[in-house]
């Protein structure tokens, strides 16, 4: 019971501040409600008990992501924006591409409608430790490769010609 | 809860995210909507990995991979932005042909 309280009410937060998210008109308000759907995401992982991703999620995208898409948006907004439509005139097609999507990801949805949880759920992060600095040793140093190409490119593209 | 309720949210996230990245003018708003997609996967990881491999944390591992890549791509993506927005003084996806000579 407490469980489906929990459930139900992660999933509306995610999906209704998602919604928000694409359809305000004023981008300051879309990136607040980016921060809120990502921490209705890092409550789901609570609920899936990944315990290791709930802290991550918080850290990297609500705590990140989230207030660095505030800073640019405040950074590259104006005033006029506002009066502006922030919708395209292709919205009847993307809403039918979306329904279409809609109907088969709901039958891959409904064919595991029967694989209930059997264990409780247990801390992960001793787990994922060893499995960081043991099987994907290789690929986690490649991420820090990829982090440090991606802060050199951030500095290489912002650099103005007249510093 | 079953897995279908899980991929039941991730689902509708990912739509949303899609219906986002395909009608927001604005760019920083498709970028927004990129994330949401991102964070749809991020779900379903975590939920196959509860529900279909109990104990095991390789959709963990695997989600936070997606996590520090998509981190990565955020900041390139605005630094991209900002460069762009100083040539071309626009935030609006439609208006930047500079390729169109």
């Amino acid at each position: 019971m407490f469980e489906q309280i929990v459930f139900w009410s992660l999933a509306a937060l995610t999906l209704g501040s998602a919604l928000c998210v694409v359809l305000m008109r004023n981008t300051v308000h879309s990136s607040l409600f980016l921060g809120l759907s990502l921490a209705g995401v890092a409550g789901l992982y609570g609920s899936l008990g990944a315990d290791f991703l709930f802290a991550a999620q918080i850290m990297v995208y609500v705590s990140g992501i989230a207030v660095l898409i505030m800073f640019a948006v405040m950074l590259l907004g104006r005033a006029s924006d506002l009066h502006l439509r922030q919708v395209n005139d292709r919205w009847m097609a993307a809403l039918l591409v979306c329904g279409v999507s809609a109907v088969g990801l709901c039958k891959v949805a409904a064919s595991f409608r029967l694989a209930f949880a059997t264990t409780p759920t247990k801390p992960g992060t001793h787990a994922l430790g060893r499995l960081f600095l043991g099987e994907y040793l290789l690929p986690f140093e490649l991420v820090s490769l990829v982090l440090l190409a991606a802060l050199l490119g951030a500095v290489f593209f912002t650099h103005s010609e007249k510093a | 809860m079953t897995l279908a309720h899980y991929l039941a949210v991730g689902s509708g996230l990912f739509l949303i995210g899609v219906f986002g990245a395909l009608t927001r003018r604005n760019i920083i708003g498709i970028l927004m909507s990129v994330e949401l997609m991102f964070n749809a996967a991020n779900i379903n990881l975590a939920a196959f990995d509860r529900f279909l491999h109990p104990g095991g944390v390789a959709g963990q591992s695997l989600a936070l991979f997606v996590i520090a890549v998509a981190a990565a791509e955020v900041v390139v993506g605005l630094a991209l932005l900002l460069a762009i927005y100083r040539n071309a003084d626009t935030v609006y996806a439609e208006d930047f042909n500079l390729l169109k000579g």
